[in-house]
């Protein structure tokens, strides 16, 4: 009965203590030992001592979450500003979009699984990210159009190459500045999420 | 009146004014802290959660306006006794004189309307 009692007591504390953990150590040392005597002083004035007893005692406590909040606003302690986890899928995505083929490909879906990029960042970096398709249509386009137009006057040696380049360039320019986009993109939400509420 | 407004509009009365009643009840003598948060829990409404008084007491504290003292129990452990500094009587009669005057405003208004 007793050890049922104390085991009461002692998880109410113990989530005390962790509702108070961004407190100094001192004032959180002092708001245990506080209520901790409290505890105390009731269960004593408690006769018989039985666990509903103890429990409405600790139900008038309150919450460990209010007297934390309390202390917090009566201390003048902010709480610290939750720092936004790393968002991994996000930097993935990001760093796949950079390496190509198979990278574009996976990261192209991994930009549409995020809910941190709006519509139009994702837009931009599937554009980004599937830039080769365009290059490879435009090959074929290309090559097409040169079977047809069989007769006509070949591409000159100049038209050839800046094809070529345009075709190189493309694919693998283009998904590099899509992902510095996301990551800035990505880096401005940070900034927005931390910011302190106005 | 629903009652989360209600409740926001007590917790607003209640904020500014806690510190004092605790003040007050530690004007005659020095208590332990379940008695004065027992003390202040058997006035209607003031108090909630009990726990949120020793945040409170431990402010008062860190301003001077209170002191702590251990004395011994006639049963089990010594205990932490709340004591007024002279400096806590002095904003407890601060607080007395100008309540009366905000209370007497407010009551005034509320029951005539302002009307003389």
């Amino acid at each position: 009965m007793t050890t049922e009692v104390d085991a009461l007591v002692l998880r109410y504390l113990q989530d005390l203590e962790g509702e108070l953990r961004d407190l100094p150590a001192n004032r959180r040392q002092e708001l245990l030992d506080e209520v901790g005597e409290h505890i105390a002083a009731a269960r004593a004035a408690l006769d018989p001592e039985t666990e509903a007893g103890v429990r409405t005692v600790l139900e008038r406590l309150g919450d460990p979450a209010d007297i934390a909040a309390e202390a917090r606003e009566r201390g003048g302690v902010q709480r610290p500003p939750v720092r936004p986890a790393t968002p991994w899928l996000e930097v993935i995505a990001i760093v796949l979009l950079v390496i190509p083929f198979a990278g574009w490909v996976v990261g192209v879906v991994l930009v549409w699984l995020s809910r941190l990029w709006t519509t139009r960042d994702k837009l931009i970096g599937t554009l980004g990210g599937m830039s080769w398709v365009l290059a490879g249509l435009g090959t074929v386009m290309t090559s097409a159009g040169g079977s047809r137009a069989v007769g006509s006057a070949p591409l000159g040696p100049s038209e050839t190459s800046l094809m070529a380049v345009v075709l190189v360039v493309i694919p693998f320019v283009l998904p590099v500045l899509a992902a510095i986009y996301l990551g800035f993109r990505l880096r401005g939400r940070d900034a927005a999420a931390s910011a302190p509420p106005s | 009146m629903v009652p989360a407004k209600r409740e926001s509009l007590i917790t607003q009365m209640r904020r500014g004014t806690l510190e004092y009643c605790v003040l007050a009840l530690l004007r005659d003598q020095p208590r332990y802290g379940f008695d004065l948060v027992r003390s202040l829990g058997a006035a209607d409404g003031l108090v909630t959660s009990e726990g949120t008084i020793y945040p409170l007491l431990s402010r008062l504290r860190r301003d001077g306006l209170v002191t702590t003292t251990w004395h011994e129990s006639p049963s089990g452990p010594p205990r932490r006794y709340y004591q007024l500094t002279s400096e806590g009587g002095r904003a407890l009669a601060l607080f007395t004189t100008e309540w009366d005057r905000f209370t007497d405003a407010v009551d005034h208004l509320l029951r005539q309307g302002g009307s003389p």
